[in-house]
């Protein structure tokens, strides 16, 4: 028969075991599970640290720059922070929000020297819907905070 | 004119949330029970002040009335009427003022309802409510007011969100902020209870079906955002664990925690202060959901709007909570001494402890995930996010620990079980979860989550129903009686238990969901012209015709394909809208829906001449989530009916 003391210490201990593996599941699945964010200037900067890690790029899809292969879903386009622009190749369906000028985040594996090899393409949603019919100026200004909130 | 009511109507309800927050105060320094009667009046008041404010907002939206800012930010002349009603809630302002609108009806209705049944902590839970009330309004009024008039009205207002117009993104917030706001009604008792020294648990029976109500509405509220990503955004998905979903999901977490441990304080008298720090745990992450959400810290759909001065005044409000809270806690726990100790590993109490080790540790994962990215931005310049990998590998083994447990916990009984009554209880069971493994297997089911989780399935399954029937069996004999009969009396004298049986019941059907879709979807790229066919599954998909339609506010490029299979065909529509107010195209899947699996099919663009893209999958079992979750809001229905045991406790 085992004493008071006896069972409590192996409660405790049962209970430290399953807090230990909890959080051992946590932490060892969390490092590693990160992506970071730079933009097309930092990238380019970075270019040989980044070598062969999963990253993040966004910008704004440069106007002019969408290239389409006829007959595939194989795409071609510059992301552009203003400053500093990369070319990313993408081949699948593209989101609804994704055009020209709009604000993109590009997820895949970078290779220095290469164009960027997008996986997934996240189009940013702009904060309020902008209607067609908006002035020039309006339409600077929205790119300008799309581009600062993507910073 | 109807929008200077509401604001007038909001400007006083503030006013009088002070009464509330104040007057029970005063009452209790100078001992006048006549300032209580004053702030309950001001909660029924309050109450009607912003019914009226809402409805102001509302019929500024049905009559078009665009030099209101808000309703010209949000709605359109072409806007259908049901969308006009409902675009109250379709951004951040009118989202905060629904927000304070819900909290007023339910004080109102804690007021009404507790008012003769719990005098002692009633003057301090109306005070906390109205401390709650004015910081909501404050904000309404001050920061995000949705009252503001334009100078120069225009024409015609910006429409709302095309991915709002829909019928899921109508109920979704609605339900999920009644979950949200139902919290502050247990969390002010929980409270009252520490203050005045009562928390020895009857506060627990006093908010028992305010707690099952906001956690049945924040699981409905879950459940059709994720039903509307599954059929608006278009990716053959319904949970991306996008920050905004994972606010929500935190409070419903700790939830179901605090649902199971105070079983333990009611029967056993333990676990105290852990139920106490529960439920503020889970007011406090609903109201981070809300504040996340709409304060525009999180980039994603819902976050409209970016504005420090709110984001500021929400981080104090959040700040003030916590500190008084846990500081609360802190120094009032010397009375929350437990009455007796855990004994054995082998009793229902430890499991339920486990049980709510497993579902902390899953709502620390998710805080980790949402907020560790804000963490990093702030105190450095580097943006980082946290992907789907890492909750899905810590989700699924936690999600498998849950199952176990769950088919232990209700059929262990209280402080020790005997060897003899773990083998009787579980033996048959444990052996028809491993037998379910081989089958499986043949069935095609190879990965070993997917195994686990069936074999779980049927341990949990098996112990329910033994459960059940041996119940039933007993009761026919012992009454001799129909088992029709001997059932609904085994229900009816104890709606909780069997009511909890059936929500785990719901849950089982929704892991069923889970792994199918999870493991087994299979997706299809692909470029088709008009005459081309696929094979998917025992589906065959034929591409017809393509062509073009419109309703009042869009028009869309349409595809029609033919799906057959042997003795099926149906037609499947995917769209892809324009919205007269926006440029920008949304895609409209089409699904068909049986209770095998969904076909879902993506129309994109055309990639040259008379070749369109499209995306097809094959979703099993997916229609189990939603049809489980309706089992769970019954088995939640039936609970809150209060067995004869919870009635006699409550008395």
């Amino acid at each position: 028969m085992k004493s008071t003391a006896n069972k409590r210490l192996f409660l405790i201990l049962t209970l430290l075991a399953v807090i230990g593996a909890l959080g051992t599941l946590i932490f060892s699945s969390f490092t590693g599970a990160l992506v970071y964010f730079h933009t097309p200037s930092e990238t380019t900067a970075k270019g040989t640290e980044l070598n062969g890690k999963k990253i993040r790029i966004g910008g704004m899809v440069q106007a002019g720059s969408l290239v389409k292969e006829p007959g595939t879903q194989k795409i071609r386009f510059l992301v552009s922070d203003g400053k500093s622009h990369l070319p990313v190749r993408y081949e699948g369906m593209v989101p609804d929000l994704f055009r020209e000028g709009q604000g993109v985040v590009v997820e895949g594996v970078w290779r220095t020297g290469q164009d960027f090899d997008a996986d997934t393409i996240l189009a940013k949603h702009s904060e309020d819907y902008v209607p067609v019919e908006m002035s020039e100026q309006g339409i600077a200004n929205s790119q300008k905070s799309l581009l600062k909130s993507l910073q | 004119m109807w929008i200077e009511i509401a604001h007038f109507a909001t400007l006083l309800a503030l006013f009088l949330s002070l009464v509330l927050f104040g007057a029970p105060l005063a009452g209790m320094h100078w001992k006048n029970m006549a300032w209580v009667r004053v702030a309950r009046q001001a909660a029924f008041w309050i109450c009607g002040l912003l019914t009226l404010a809402s409805a102001g907002l509302i019929v500024s939206f049905m009559t078009h009335d665009f030099s209101v800012k808000y309703v010209a930010e949000h709605a359109s002349l072409k806007l259908p009427t049901f969308y006009l009603a409902t675009a109250m809630w379709g951004g951040h302002e009118g989202s905060l003022l629904l927000w304070a609108w819900f909290l007023s009806l339910f004080v109102a209705i804690a007021a009404w309802r507790h008012w003769e049944t719990h005098p002692v902590s009633m003057p301090w839970v109306l005070s906390i409510l109205g401390s709650l009330q004015v910081g909501f309004l404050l904000l309404v009024v001050f920061l995000s007011s949705p009252f503001v008039r334009l100078l120069d009205p225009p024409l015609d207002g910006r429409d709302l969100n095309p991915l709002l117009q829909d019928p899921g993104m109508v109920f979704h917030p609605p339900f999920l902020y009644m979950g949200y706001v139902g919290f502050a009604i247990p969390y002010a008792f929980a409270m009252a209870a520490l203050i005045t020294a009562q928390g020895d648990g009857e506060w627990i029976l006093a908010t028992r079906r305010w707690t099952l109500f906001s956690w049945i509405m924040l699981t409905i509220g879950i459940v059709f955002g994720a039903y509307w990503a599954y059929y608006e955004l278009g990716w053959g998905g319904y949970w991306a664990w996008d920050p905004v979903e994972n606010a929500s999901f935190m409070p419903w977490l700790t939830g179901v925690a605090f649902l199971h441990s105070v079983m333990v304080q009611e029967r056993r008298r333990m676990f105290k202060t852990w139920n106490l720090f529960l439920i503020i745990t889970t007011f406090a992450l609903s109201l981070l959901g809300t504040f996340l959400v709409r304060s525009g810290v999180l980039s994603s759909v819902h976050a409209f709007a970016t504005d420090p001065g709110r984001g500021v005044y929400i981080l104090m409000f959040m700040t003030v909570l916590l500190l008084f809270s846990f500081g609360l806690l802190t120094t009032k726990s010397d009375q929350l001494q437990g009455a007796t100790q855990l004994e054995s590993p082998w009793s229902r109490e430890f499991s339920f402890l486990v049980n709510n080790l497993f579902l902390v540790a899953g709502a620390c994962t998710v805080l980790l995930g949402t907020l560790y990215p804000l963490a990093v931005e702030t105190l450095s310049s580097a943006k980082v996010s946290v992907g789907a990998p890492y909750y899905n590998k810590v989700f699924i083994p936690i999600m498998l620990g849950m199952l176990l447990l769950m088919g232990i916990g209700p059929c262990i009984p209280w402080r020790a079980a005997s060897l003899q009554y773990l083998r009787r209880e579980f033996l048959v069971p444990a052996i028809i979860g491993l037998a379910g493994l081989p089958a499986a297997w043949m069935v095609g089911i190879t990965h070993p989550f997917g195994l686990a989780a069936l074999a779980l399935i049927l341990f949990v399954g098996t112990t329910h129903l033994r459960d059940l029937t041996g119940n039933v069996r007993q009761r026919m004999n012992r009454e001799s009686i129909s088992p029709q009969v001997a059932l609904m009396r085994l229900v009816g004298r104890n709606q909780r238990r069997y009511g909890g049986m059936l929500v785990h019941f719901g849950i089982l059907v929704m892991v069923a969901g889970f792994v199918g879709s999870g493991l087994f979807q299979e997706e299809r790229n692909l470029l088709l012209s008009p005459g081309d066919s696929l094979r998917l599954g025992d589906w065959n998909l034929t591409l017809e015709s393509m062509g073009q339609t419109a309703r009042r506010n869009w028009q869309a490029e349409e595809a029609v394909i033919r799906a057959e299979r042997p003795g099926e065909t149906v037609l499947l529509k995917p769209q892809k809208r324009v919205y007269n107010e926006h440029s920008q195209p949304t895609t409209e899947a089409a699904i068909h829906t049986t209770w095998r699996e969904d076909l879902y099919v993506v129309l994109g663009e055309p990639v040259k001449a008379g070749v369109w893209a499209f995306r097809v999958y094959r979703n099993p079992l997916i229609a189990w989530i939603w049809f489980g979750s309706g089992i769970v809001t019954i088995g939640v229905l039936l609970a809150m009916l209060q067995g004869r045991r919870a009635r006699r406790l409550a008395t």
